[in-house]
């Protein structure tokens, strides 16, 4: 392709592009992300492949290789469009099938549809699956549109039509305005207004400027940002050009951890296309605005998101923060006024270029607008990312697109990761959005959830988050280095049955003295999950302290297990599976369990098919 | 631009030259505000938080490290409130129970408000205040120390762990080390570790000059800034 000159020629190839697709009368439409890849995504591109040159099929239809939709659960998936068939859980076997029928004859294969888990009824159209009709999908709709390899695909989708609108016909100013008019705020957690961000660091004095895109994505069990960049990079480029040209930049980094490789790779390739095009370098469109973007590789350190830490890395430092005293968009990169935005801050620019501020203020609460992904996980039926208008409630998101799993009650969720805070049931009817759930004592951060229910102990969550903010601080300041060491050590003594009421009120303490003195963001957040928990489950503190018991059953030196006479048949499972040979009893009689000997590893009770073992 | 910048400490108003800390400037006029990571002619990089105050603006107060915080027009700082006293003792605690052995340690512990130390005690050698590092690289441009890890595996080494030859053997490490200095009765026996500071006139002390400098033999031990100037 040759390199667009002007925007007309941007216009031109969009218009072929949209062309040549016509041609095709079906599209195939295979996920092949990282989580896709994990469930073997890429033995069902090749065996599908293989059956369409087979079958002489390769000028009909078209294979479409594209990033996750975020169904993550139903992967390996397959999407027919037209027609909005989605296959779930694909196996390399059904290819032959598929192709013959549904690809030959148009014909629907119902062994390989969604089946509802709670009506048993098979869908066919992806579109009416719960899980996706309950989420307003404004950024993962495109997921399925373009071949992330392909710069064409985000053309021909209107790509890059932001970018021209704004080097045609918008000042920075002007972009400055729009962005702040729409309320556009970070999607890395802070939930800084991004328009106010732009405008300090366009007033900045200095010539020298830069804009960075943070992928750093370290907390525990987000994958949105990951998810983004692998599926459409070419949206967060775009996105980064756009806020350039608002802030005077004239370089760009894309700060993204190693440990993922094909966001790295996909990333790489987009800046290679884009410069090949003339859509990055010195005159873009035609116009006077040069800018370039390079790919900063981050070690996979949780303190590297943060961001004078971030910048330090980016500059080949070690990657720890430094006083804020003076903000980065001031003195940032190399001491240059700097724009720092989260992947998913970025996606959501060109959009509102395009479609206007009131388009995107039109969704969301007064402080919140536009919509938000999170990464739905934990004891729910449907995991996934999930994308809903600012607002939803979080029963919503738990019960309606997570189908809160069977049986057992959901107690709580925790969002925010490690700088976050458990929400307990009765706290589900708040909106999601920044203001909520910061009042509520958690916090928006980039949009893990983790969802967790009566067989969860929330001070063993606590504990959990400890032990990783004890690794992932950076060490350089006393608060957060020696005060979270402390706080891990008081409550594994109350986990370990040796805590008194004393120790909480100490825990207290430190809390607040860590939250007002630490150095940077991941010391001031790092008591969090101990805060909210103690809130909202004090009593479960308190069990395990006054009466040396687990509610839950995770504890270990504060569970005992033992077999319920009423319920045991003597079936001898679990005399069997028993690796410590801690269990005794004659075949049909009831069995029992030597405390001396068990271990509590918790596999009778997995093993015993009449729920006799008991844990108290 | 001008030269100088007004502020007040304390309630107390005081011209800076532009451009030097909240911390600096205090000492300057002997406000005592506590200290450890803070060399003079060194970089600050805030590790100890000791040396916290708020600061005022339009009405709200932030808590921030004096030594990173560099003075301007009009700036209202207070180094003595309720809160940063309780504050700096829980770190000051911190740091004791850390680190027990180190004379400059139990001093400044008993200097911030410390009476009783609420963790079992450990043993480290090094508290990571960074002040051999900084005079390093700062002062000597050696780079022989650094950094290494992060989290709770972070300590103080050459350069991978190895390359001593580096060194200048200069002894600022450890003449700036707070761990140097040992307790008046040696180092104390495992399981014995307390916190000292009983001697009448360091408490007496402490406890009725807060905040003011009265150049106390406390800081000696550790190069305190009025020490080493
Ligand atoms: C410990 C810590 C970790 C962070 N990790 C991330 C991260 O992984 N991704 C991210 O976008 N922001 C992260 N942030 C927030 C960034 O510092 C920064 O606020 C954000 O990237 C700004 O972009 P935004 O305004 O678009 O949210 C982290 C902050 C802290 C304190
Ligand atoms: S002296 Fe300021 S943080 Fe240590």
């Amino acid at each position: 392709m040759a390199r667009l000159e002007k925007p007309e020629d941007l216009e031109n190839l969009r218009d072929s592009l949209r062309e040549e697709n016509r041609g095709f009368r079906l599209r195939i439409i295979i996920p092949n992300g990282t989580c896709c890849r994990a469930s073997g995504s890429q033995a069902v591109i090749d065996a599908v492949k293989a059956e369409i040159s087979k079958q002489g099929l390769e000028k009909e239809v078209f294979l479409h290789i594209t990033g996750c939709h975020g169904f993550c659960q139903q992967e390996p998936n397959i999407l027919f469009e037209p027609g909005n068939i989605a296959y779930c859980r694909v196996k390399p076997g059904d290819a032959k099938e598929i192709v013959e029928k549904t690809v030959g004859n148009g014909e629907v294969i119902e062994r390989l549809l969604y089946v509802d888990p709670l009506t048993g009824e098979r869908i066919r159209r992806e579109g009416d699956i719960p899980f996706y009709k309950a989420q307003d999908r404004q950024l993962l709709t495109n997921n399925k549109l373009v071949d992330p390899l392909a710069i064409e695909d985000y053309i021909a989708i209107g790509g890059y039509g932001a970018l021209a609108k704004v080097l045609e016909g918008m000042g920075p100013e002007e972009v400055i305005r729009e962005i702040k008019a729409s309320g556009l705020r970070g999607r890395g957690g802070a939930g800084f207004p991004t328009g106010r961000k732009w405008e300090e660091a366009r007033e900045a004095p200095g010539d020298e400027k830069y804009v960075i895109c943070n992928a750093d994505e370290g907390d525990p069990g987000a994958y949105m940002d990951r998810c983004l960049l692998e599926s459409n990079p070419h949206a967060i480029l775009e996105g980064m050009m756009i806020g350039a040209w608002a802030a005077g930049a004239g370089m760009g980094y894309v700060y993204v951890r190693h440990e993922y490789p094909l966001a790295v790779q996909h990333t790489r390739n987009a800046v290679m296309q884009a410069r090949a095009l003339g859509l990055l370098g010195e005159n873009i469109l035609g116009s006077n605005f040069s800018f370039d973007i390079e790919i900063a590789r981050g070690g996979g350190a949780f303190v590297c998101g943060e961001s004078t830490a971030l910048m330090a890395s980016v500059e080949g430092k070690v990657g720890e923060p430094r006083p804020k005293d003076i903000h980065t968009v001031k003195e940032g990169l190399w001491n240059k006024p700097t724009v720092l935005n989260n992947v998913e801050t970025w996606a959501n620019v060109p959009s509102i270029i395009l479609n206007g501020s009131d388009w995107f203020a039109s969704k969301g609460t007064r402080g919140s607008k536009g919509t938000k992904i999170f990464a739905l996980t934990g004891k729910i039926r449907n995991t996934g990312l999930v994308e809903v208008a600012m607002g939803t409630t979080i029963h919503d998101i738990v019960h309606n697109i997570g189908g809160a799993s069977d049986g057992r009650a959901v107690k709580a969720i925790q969002t925010g990761g490690p700088s976050g805070g458990c929400l307990p049931a009765s706290q589900f009817g708040l909106p999601v959005d920044f203001d909520s759930l910061y009042d509520a004592g958690s916090m928006m951060g980039s949009g893990g959830m983790v969802v967790m229910d009566e067989k969860t102990c929330m001070v063993d969550v606590a504990k959990y988050f400890l032990k990783f903010l004890q690794d992932e601080s950076c060490g350089k300041c006393i608060p957060c280095r020696v005060g979270v060491s402390r706080m891990l050590e008081i409550v594994t003594d109350i986990t370990e049955g040796r805590g008194t009421r004393a120790q909480i009120d100490l825990l207290k303490e430190l809390a607040e003295t860590i939250g007002q003195t630490a150095l940077c963001g991941l010391g001031k957040t790092a008591p969090n999950p101990v805060l909210s928990t103690l809130r909202y489950f004090g009593d479960e503190y308190l069990a395990h302290v006054d009466e040396k018991r687990c509610p839950a059953g995770v504890c270990r030196p504060l569970i005992r297990y033992a077999i319920d006479p009423e319920k045991c048949n003597g079936c001898g499972v679990c005399v069997r599976s028993c690796p410590h040979e801690a269990i005794s009893g004659q075949k049909k009689e009831v069995h029992a369990i030597d405390p001396e000997e068990c271990r509590k590893c918790g596999i009778c009770a997995a093993e015993c098919k009449f729920d006799a073992i008991m844990v108290n | 631009m001008q030269q100088q910048v007004t502020l007040t400490i304390d309630g107390s108003t005081i011209r800076a030259a532009r451009g030097t800390s909240v911390l600096e400037a205090a000492l300057g006029y002997g406000i005592c505000i506590p200290h450890l990571c803070h060399v003079p002619g060194l970089k600050d990089t805030g590790a100890c938080r000791l040396c916290i105050v708020e600061n005022v603006q339009n009405g709200r107060s932030r808590v921030t490290t004096s030594c990173t915080l560099t003075v301007q027009e009009g700036m209202v700082i207070r180094t003595n409130t309720e809160n940063i006293k309780r504050l700096r003792r829980n770190i000051a605690e911190l740091i004791v129970a850390e680190a027990p052995n180190s004379r400059a340690v139990q001093d400044m512990a008993v200097r911030c408000g410390v009476r009783e130390v609420r963790y079992p005690f450990r043993r480290e050698n090094c508290i990571q205040c960074g002040r051999c590092v900084r005079y390093c690289t700062e002062m000597w441009r050696a780079n022989a120390l650094g950094f290494i890890g992060r989290g709770k595996d972070r300590k103080v080494d050459f350069a991978f762990g190895n390359r001593r030859d580096i060194c200048k053997k200069c002894q600022s490490c450890v003449i700036y080390c707070p761990m140097s200095v040992t307790p008046c009765g040696g180092p104390m026996k495992p399981g014995e570790e307390k916190l000292c500071g009983k001697c009448e006139s360091v408490e007496l002390m402490a406890e009725n000059a807060y905040g003011a400098c009265v150049h106390c033999e406390l800081g000696k031990g550790f190069q305190c800034s009025r020490h080493a100037m």
